[in-house]
C-alpha cells in the first residue's frame, strides 16, 4: 500500500523530523480530511453492508413466505418483499429476488420488474439489481449454466443461461413477453466501473430448462 | 445520498473522529522518546486504525442501518430512484403489412351544437391481403350514432350490436372473406376501428359520424377534436392473457384491457404518419367576433356575420395533437339562455343552456389550496414547462392568509411540506425553487398522490381545494375515480390537462367527481390566460344548490340527474326528454346567499337535430357512474344496451359492425392482422416515455475508495506531524 510506505519513509527518516512541526491550519485541514473521508467511506461501506445484511432478514421472511405467509416482509416497514430465491448451484450462490426492480427495493436485493410475471411463471421475468452487490455473480455466469427460481410453494424451476450481452439502457425490449419461459437479469455494465449511471446494462437470459424432472428439493 | 444516509454516516464519522481522540491522547502519553521501536508500534497501531475504521463502519452500520434505511426506503427515495420502465412490445417500428391510414374531418356547427363526419379510409399498400386495427380518440362527450363502410362506390349502412355479438359478426364476415369494419369503445375517449380483408393496393373507409355539445366557458365556445391516444402508463402486474397482442402494453392487473388502449408509437424519426385534414362549416347563431385556433394553423372565410367556414392552412397535419376552435359571441353579448329540441319517436328531446350573469366578487374566503403536479416520463419536455410556469404563477397568485402545499408524482409521491403552511415570501420562495427543481421521469403511479392530496376531511373551516396539473395519461382512469369519489369529503378537485394530447376522458370525469372544474393548457403562452380564468374559478362565490323545475305535468327525464355547483363563467347545462312542450322550467340556485333564478318558456325553442342522441348519451353517463356508486353492474350494463340500441349509440356495451355481402378475398388467400401505428404526441420525449432498463450499480466501491484514501491521507499527515514531534 502506497500510502503505508510514504508514512513508513517519512518515520525512517527522522532528520525531518528537525523541521518545523505542522501548522495549526494544517492539523485542522487533516482533521476536515479525516472527517470527510469517514464519511465517505462509511457511505460506501453502508450501502454494502445494507445490501448484504438485508438478504439475512429477507432470509427468514422468505421461510416464512414458504409456509404460506403472503407478501411476507422482511422487516415491519418495508415496502418490498421476496418474490422468490434465485439459485446458481455452479457459483454457489444464493439470492433473494424482491418485488419491484426500483431503487429503493434493489437496494436490498435483486429486483423483480413489476409488470413482468413473478420469476417462474410463464413468460418473461425481468429481474434488476447491481452489479457491485447482488447481481455481480453475472460476470462468471457462463453460457449453459443452470440457475434455479424457488417459488413461494417451494417448488422449483431450472433454467439454462443461454446468452449475455452488453446493451444500451434503452434496449427495453429485452422485456418482451413473447416466447417460452424465461428469465432475464439485467445489471449495469461494465463491472468494474466506479461511479453508478452509465448508459450500459448487462443482460443474461436464461431459458426454462426442457428437462424439468426433479425440481423439488434439489439444491446445488 | 438520502437524509438518513447522510445521518447515519454523521453518526459514524462522529464516532470515528472520537476515536481518533482518544488514539491521539493516548499516543501522547506512550510517547516517552524518539524510539524506533514505538515508530514501528505507531505503524501497527495506525493499520489497526484504519481497520478498526473500516470495521466500526460495518458494526455501527449493522446496528442502525437498516433501521433507518428501512424508514427512508418506505418514503419517496431520492437518487436511487430510476425511470420506471414501461413494458413495450413494439419496437417503434411500424409493420410492414400496416394499412396507411388517413382521416377527413367535417363538421357543422350550429348554435351550441357540433356534428361530426369522420372518415378513415384504410389503405393497403402492400401486396397481401390485411386487416387493419385503428386506436383513436374522440372527444369524451361524443355521442357516436352511425357508422358507414364504404367500399370503392358502395356505402354499407352499420347496425348497432351488443360488443360481443358484434364482434361475433365481424369475426363470421372476416372469416367468409367479405369486407367488414367493426367500431368498439374502449373508454368513453378511446375507440378502435377493425376492418378486415382490405385487398391488395385497396382502400376501404370508415364514416362515422358523432354529436356532440359545445363547451361554453367564460365568454367563449369551443370545439376540440383529439386526433391521438398518448402512450399511457400502464400500472399493475402482468396478468397472461389476451389471444392476440396488438398494443404495446400487455394487459395488467389494475388495466385487464391495457393491450386494447396502447396503439403501437412511431419513434419520431420514424416521420409522421396518419394524416387529418379538417373543414368546419360555422352557424354561431349570432354574429362572431373572433375565431381563433390555438394549435393549428387555419384559413378562416367569413361568409356573413355569423358564419365562418374554417380549413387547415396546410390541408393535412400528422394526429399528433388535439385541434380546438374557439369564438366569442359579439361585443360579449352571449346568450343568456338556450333552449333546442327535436322531435323524435313521439318524443322531444332537449337541450338547455342557461348562463348566470357573473359573480359580484364577494367576500374572501381563507382558502387551503394544495397543488399536485404530475412529473412522469410522459410529462418530459414541453408538457413539464407548461405545468411548471402554471404551477408558479399559482404560487405567486396564494394570498397571505391561505395555506398550501405541493405534491409532485412520478412512480413515487412526495409533498413539499409534511402539512400545508401558510403563505408567507419564504414558504413561497421554497415551494417555487423545490417545483424548478423537479424533473420529469419515470412512471404515473397516481392513486398515491390522490391519496396525499384528498385526506377525505370534512366540515373544515377552509375551503379546501386541489389543483391537478397532469396530462392524465394513465390507464386506470376508474380506480382513480373510485378513488376520489371515495376520499373527497369538502375538498374540491381542479383538473388542469397539460400537453398536446391531455386524456379528456380524466380531465373532465375526475373534476366532475371532484366537484371543480377543469381546463386545458396545450402550449406556454396560454399558461397566463388559462390559469387566470382558474383563478378566477377558485376565489370567486360558487352558484350552489342548483335546482331545476320542470312544469307540472309534463313527465320529463333529464340529465344531469343533480345540477353540479357552477363555477365563475360556467352555464348550466341540461339534456332533456320530454312528452309536451307546455309552460316553464325554472332553474334556481343560491351564490353567497343572494338567490337566483332563470326561467324558459319550454315552447320558445330552436329546432336542432341530434338532441336525441346527446340526451342518450347523457343519460349512459350516468348509467355508468351509478355502478361507482354501487349499483349492480348486470343490470345497468342490461339498461345501457336497450338504451343504446334504441339511439344507435356506440358504448363500452355495444358495437357498430358493417359487413360487405360480397365475399373478396379468395380463400386460398392469407389475411395478415396488423395495428396502424400512432405518432407521439407532439411535443413529447420518447425516451422518456418509454423508459429505460433499471440502472443495476451503487457507489458503493467509489465511496470506499476515495474516503479510504482520505482517510489514509489524513492519517498520514497528522502521524508525521508527530512523528516529528518526536524527535
Amino acid at each position: 500500500m502506497k500510502p503505508d510506505l510514504a508514512w513508513g519513509a517519512e518515520c525512517a527518516w527522522p532528520a525531518r523530523a528537525a523541521e518545523r512541526p505542522l501548522a495549526r491550519p494544517w492539523k485542522y485541514l487533516a482533521l476536515g480530511l479525516l472527517l470527510v473521508g469517514a464519511l465517505q467511506f462509511g457511505q460506501g461501506a453502508w450501502i454494502q453492508a445494507k445490501a448484504w445484511l438485508a438478504q439475512a432478514l429477507i432470509a427468514q421472511a422468505w421461510s416464512r413466505s414458504l409456509h404460506g405467509e403472503k407478501e411476507a416482509k422482511p422487516w415491519p416497514w418495508a415496502d418490498t418483499w421476496p418474490v422468490a430465491r434465485l439459485i446458481a448451484p455452479r457459483l454457489g450462490i444464493e439470492r433473494y429476488v424482491l418485488a419491484g426492480a426500483n431503487g429503493s427495493a434493489i437496494a436490498f436485493g435483486p429486483g423483480h420488474l413489476s409488470g413482468t410475471p413473478v420469476p417462474g411463471e410463464a413468460g418473461n421475468s425481468v429481474i434488476g439489481g447491481h452489479r457491485d452487490t447482488h447481481l455481480a455473480f453475472l460476470r462468471h455466469v457462463k453460457s449453459g449454466d443452470e440457475l434455479l427460481i424457488e417459488r413461494a410453494d417451494g417448488t422449483r424451476v431450472a433454467y439454462q443461461v443461454r446468452d449475455a450481452l452488453v446493451l444500451d439502457k434503452r434496449d427495453v425490449w429485452v422485456a418482451k413477453q413473447e416466447g417460452p419461459r424465461r428469465l432475464t437479469l439485467v445489471t449495469c455494465f461494465p463491472f468494474d466501473a466506479l461511479r453508478a449511471g452509465g448508459p450500459q446494462r448487462y443482460v443474461v437470459f436464461a431459458f426454462e430448462s426442457r428437462n424439468r424432472g426433479g425440481e423439488r428439493g434439489t439444491r446445488g | 445520498m438520502e437524509l438518513p444516509e447522510f445521518f447515519a454516516a454523521f453518526a459514524l464519522s462522529g464516532r470515528q473522529a472520537a476515536s481518533a481522540g482518544a488514539w491521539n491522547a493516548r499516543m501522547q502519553t506512550q510517547n516517552p522518546g524518539a524510539n524506533a521501536r514505538l515508530i514501528a508500534f505507531d505503524l501497527i497501531a495506525f493499520v489497526a486504525l484504519a481497520a478498526a475504521i473500516a470495521l466500526s463502519a460495518a458494526v455501527v452500520l449493522i446496528a442502525v442501518v437498516l433501521l433507518l434505511s428501512g424508514r427512508a426506503e418506505a418514503s419517496p427515495p431520492g437518487e436511487e430512484n430510476q425511470g420506471t420502465l414501461l413494458l413495450r412490445t413494439t419496437d417503434g417500428k411500424a409493420a410492414a403489412s400496416a394499412p396507411l391510414l388517413s382521416t377527413d374531418v367535417s363538421f357543422r356547427v350550429s348554435g351550441m351544437l357540433a356534428r361530426a363526419r369522420v372518415v378513415q379510409t384504410f389503405h393497403n399498400a402492400s401486396a397481401d391481403w390485411v386487416e387493419g386495427v385503428y386506436v383513436f380518440p374522440l372527444p369524451e362527450n361524443a355521442a357516436v350514432d352511425r357508422l358507414q363502410m364504404r367500399v370503392g362506390e358502395r356505402l354499407i349502412e352499420s347496425e348497432i350490436r351488443e360488443r360481443a355479438a358484434a364482434r361475433q359478426v365481424y369475426d363470421q364476415a372476416r372469416a367468409g372473406g367479405q369486407r367488414t369494419a367493426l367500431m368498439d369503445q374502449e373508454r368513453p375517449n378511446i375507440f378502435t376501428t377493425r376492418v378486415a380483408n382490405i385487398g391488395p393496393q385497396e382502400l376501404v373507409a370508415v364514416e362515422l359520424e358523432y354529436q356532440q355539445p359545445l363547451r361554453y366557458d367564460n365568454g367563449r365556445y369551443s370545439l376540440r377534436f383529439p386526433m391521438v391516444v398518448g402512450p399511457r402508463y400502464i400500472p399493475g402486474n402482468l396478468r397472461v392473457s389476451a389471444t392476440e397482442q396488438l398494443g404495446w402494453s400487455w394487459n395488467t392487473e389494475q388495466v385487464p384491457d391495457a393491450a386494447r388502449i396502447t396503439p403501437p408509437v412511431l419513434r419520431p424519426a420514424a416521420g409522421p404518419v396518419n394524416p387529418v385534414s379538417i373543414r368546419v362549416a360555422l352557424d354561431a347563431g349570432v354574429p362572431i367576433a373572433q375565431v381563433a385556433s390555438p394549435y393549428h394553423r387555419v384559413d378562416i372565410r367569413t361568409v356573413s356575420p355569423s358564419r365562418r367556414e374554417i380549413e387547415l392552412a396546410a390541408g393535412a397535419v400528422p394526429a399528433n395533437k388535439d385541434f380546438e376552435l374557439t369564438w366569442a359571441p359579439q361585443g360579449g353579448g352571449a346568450p343568456q339562455l338556450a333552449w333546442f329540441t327535436e322531435h323524435k319517436d313521439g318524443r322531444h328531446y332537449g337541450l338547455l343552456m342557461v348562463l348566470p350573469p357573473a359573480a359580484a366578487p364577494g367576500a374572501r374566503l381563507a382558502r387551503e389550496v394544495v397543488f399536485v403536479l404530475d412529473t412522469s416520463g410522459s410529462m418530459a419536455g414541453a408538457s413539464i414547462r407548461q405545468a411548471k410556469d402554471a404551477l408558479e404563477l399559482a404560487l405567486a397568485r396564494l394570498a397571505p392568509g391561505d395555506l398550501f402545499n405541493v405534491i409532485e408524482f412520478n412512480s413515487t409521491a412526495q409533498t413539499l411540506f409534511a402539512d400545508a403552511q401558510p403563505v408567507n415570501p419564504r414558504n413561497v420562495r421554497r415551494a417555487t425553487d423545490w417545483v424548478q427543481s423537479l424533473h420529469a421521469r419515470g412512471g404515473t403511479e397516481m392513486a398515491p398522490a390522490l391519496r396525499l392530496a384528498l385526506d377525505g376531511s370534512d366540515g373544515s373551516a377552509r375551503v379546501r381545494q386541489v389543483v391537478f396539473l397532469t396530462d392524465g395519461a394513465v390507464g386506470n382512469e376508474e380506480a382513480l375515480f373510485r378513488l376520489i369519489r371515495e376520499r373527497l369529503g369538502d375538498t374540491r378537485l381542479f383538473t388542469v390537462g397539460i400537453g398536446s394530447a391531455p386524456n379528456s376522458h380524466f380531465m373532465s370525469k375526475a373534476a366532475q367527481l371532484g366537484r371543480g372544474t377543469f381546463t386545458y393548457i396545450g402550449r406556454i403562452d396560454e399558461v397566463q390566460a388559462k390559469m387566470g380564468e382558474l383563478f378566477a374559478k377558485l376565489e370567486s362565490p360558487v352558484l350552489k344548490g342548483l335546482e331545476v323545475h320542470w312544469p307540472q305535468g309534463v313527465t320529463v327525464e333529464s340529465w344531469p340527474a343533480r345540477v353540479p355547483d357552477l363555477y365563475a363563467g360556467e352555464p348550466v347545462v341540461i339534456a332533456a326528454a320530454l312528452d309536451r312542450l307546455e309552460g316553464e322550467v325554472r332553474v334556481s340556485g343560491t351564490r353567497d346567499a343572494r338567490p337566483w333564478e332563470a326561467r324558459v318558456p319550454l315552447a320558445l325553442n330552436g329546432s336542432g337535430v341530434g338532441m336525441g342522441s346527446l340526451w342518450a348519451r347523457g343519460k349512459v353517463d350516468a348509467l355508468i357512474d351509478s355502478v361507482r356508486e354501487g349499483a349492480p353492474e348486470e343490470e345497468i350494463r342490461r339498461q345501457v344496451i336497450a338504451l343504446a340500441t334504441a339511439h344507435r349509440l356506440v358504448t363500452k356495451y355495444t358495437s357498430f359492425v358493417a359487413v360487405d355481402k360480397t365475399p373478396a378475398r379468395p380463400s386460398g388467400a392469407q389475411l395478415k392482422l396488423a395495428a396502424v401505428p400512432t405518432n407521439l404526441p407532439e411535443g413529447w420525449e420518447y425516451d422518456k416515455v418509454f423508459g429505460e432498463l433499471p440502472q443495476g450499480a451503487t457507489d458503493s466501491r467509489y465511496a470506499m475508495l476515495t474516503g479510504a484514501l482520505m482517510l489514509l491521507l489524513a492519517l498520514s499527515t497528522l502521524l508525521a506531524r508527530r512523528g516529528r514531534r518526536f524527535a
